[in-house]
């Protein structure tokens, strides 16, 4: 079982010291750093690496601030509840690549829903897919739709598995409902919290659809992360050895940011 | 019930619905656009209700894309048996094993989820050349694997530790051998669970789009690849896509309705107990 992913793996970061190119396969030899001075050099690195990182922070917040705040909602609501979850596990159940065709003709300039219903609030009708500033909220927007469902629905699992007496404790005690929030359910709520998080931030760094059909990675490269860059230097532009050292880049980032996160939210576990 | 308190189950409620709508309107896109005509489904400006029609599902049965339904299917089937049959055991194996090195295959599991598939793909995308296994079915369950077998282990671990030791050491003491104990002991109280787990991964895999996209071919073209290529994205024939997404949705709701209860634990790698 360990082969299945080990060997590939260790492959990957091998090929990355080499200059395995696609279409002279037979010539390949290993080039040492030449692949990590490239990269650097490159002109489109530094936008790469800055719309994965906006991608993953941005994503991630968004959702988990969100969730959290319905899954509270949902928590305190008394009916419709079981109702209310379902409707949310569906969105995350669903395709990426339906949800990522959805949005791209739901965010379409002229026969798409959202600019008419921004036409008919009298509000301006921006070219979502056109605009460089755009792309990447559009990308946000559509991952929130899945993102926030998924926050919410585990938030609120994490929520109903805690005593309600300690909140309610604190309250009789005078603390308000925000305090009580704040230094009892959080707290309490935290390994749920921590796992949560540390899924969509992978869910994040592996986004594929939702960039590649939505927004094809475009205009530009305006709203492409590493994952397709990857994608596209390796299998589109065959460059396999320059796309393995992209590829030692990304499990870079994501050991980083895992130990962050292990670091502000894991330890007490 | 004081005013204040009122008002803000008021305003709860108002969040919450809002919160549906958002959920709800690209399903009603989906269902909407899918029964409209090819001139409907792309008007400026969009027409929310229009005549209906059953043509553009007449069209995609016609077409390539049906064919694309069958293969998904048959991905789907092999690749659940196949993650299950050898997932289950060696959860099992996790949960109760006592084995040099356990720590490190723990280790290995959860780290093999957090390593995005395009770091696997590429090494897969050069063997599969080599063996000619891209556009096979056998090739496909194989990439699909690694990805969905080491949540399988990790779940099925977590579903296996749950039953009391004490059973199986009833069943022990009793003559019955490991195998035996296995297989009419613990395998009957985990069914739930790996019913669960099994409609997790049916459904993964029923969805996947980025491995089939690489390492599959004209023969085994999935529906989620076949979206793309056979309708098109950029046609603006979006009655016939929406009718090709419904036909992807629609499964996928139906065992997500069926199996709603158990699924919190898998979505959750095991944080939340449901």
């Amino acid at each position: 079982m360990v082969a299945v992913t080990a060997v590939p793996f260790a492959i990957t970061i091998g090929l990355a010291f080499t200059n395995y190119d696609l279409v002279r396969s037979a010539d390949w030899r290993f080039v040492g750093l030449d692949n990590f001075a490239r990269l650097l050099a490159d002109r489109q690195t530094p936008q790469i690496i800055f719309n994965t990182a906006y991608l993953v922070i941005a994503t991630t917040a968004l959702e988990t601030i969100l969730g959290l705040g319905l899954a509270v909602l949902m928590a305190s609501a008394i009916r419709g509840i079981g109702l209310i979850r379902t409707a949310y596990l569906l969105p995350i159940m669903t395709a990426p690549i339906v949800v990522a065709l959805t949005w791209r003709a739901m965010f379409n300039n002229d026969a798409g829903w959202i600019n008419y219903g921004l036409s008919l609030l009298g509000l301006p009708e921006p070219t979502w897919l056109g605009e460089a500033a755009l792309a990447m909220p559009v990308v946000i927007i559509a991952d929130m739709w899945t993102g926030v469902s998924f926050m919410a629905v585990l938030l609120l699992a994490g929520l109903l598995a805690l005593p309600v007496e300690h909140a309610e404790a604190a309250e009789v005690d005078g603390a308000s409902s925000w305090q009580a929030f704040r230094n009892v359910t959080l707290p309490a709520l935290q390994p749920v919290l921590f796992v949560a998080i540390i899924l969509r931030f992978m869910d994040a760094f592996r986004k594929f659809e939702g960039i590649s059909v939505l927004t094809s990675g475009g205009p530009g490269i305006a709203s492409t992360p590493l994952n397709l860059h990857i994608y596209n230097t390796g299998l589109f532009y065959h460059q396999i050895g320059f796309a393995a050292a992209y590829g030692v880049v990304m499990i870079v980032m994501i050991a980083a940011s895992v130990g962050l996160i292990y670091l502000w939210l894991g330890r007490s576990r | 019930m004081s005013r204040r308190h009122r008002r803000r189950r008021l305003l709860s409620a108002v969040i919450l619905l809002l919160g549906l709508v958002f959920i709800f309107v690209p399903y009603l896109w989906i269902f909407l656009t899918a029964l409209k005509r090819p001139v409907d489904a792309a008007a400026v400006p969009p027409m929310i209700f229009s005549p209906i029609t059953t043509k553009n599902f007449e069209a995609l049965v016609e077409g390539p894309f049906a064919g694309s339904l069958v293969a998904s299917a048959i991905i789907t089937i092999l690749t659940t048996g196949a993650t299950l049959l050898f997932g289950v055991p060696a959860g099992y194996a996790f949960a109760r094993g006592k084995f040099r090195g356990r720590r490190f295959f723990t280790g290995w599991l959860l780290l093999s989820r957090m390593v995005p598939p395009v770091i696997f793909i590429i090494p897969l995308f050069l063997f599969f050349h080599r063996l000619k296994l891209v556009d096979t079915y056998q090739g496909l369950t194989l990439a699909y694997l690694t990805g969905l077998l080491p949540f399988t282990v990790w779940m099925c671990a977590s579903y296996f530790q749950d039953i009391p030791i004490e059973l199986e050491e009833a069943a022990r003491i009793d003559g019955a051998g490991r195998t035996r104990t296995f297989l009419d002991v613990v395998l009957p109280l985990a069914r739930p669970g790996i019913l669960t787990v099994g409609l997790l991964i049916a459904i993964a895999a029923w969805s996947e789009y980025f491995i089939p996209l690489i390492l599959a071919g004209i023969n085994t073209t999935p529906a989620t690849v076949g979206l793309v290529n056979f309708i098109g994205i950029d046609t603006l024939n979006w009655g016939a896509l929406a009718a090709g997404a419904l036909a992807l949705v629609v499964p996928t709701f139906i065992v997500t309705l069926l199996a709603q209860r158990g699924m919190l634990r898998g979505l959750s790698a095991g944080a939340v107990k449901g």
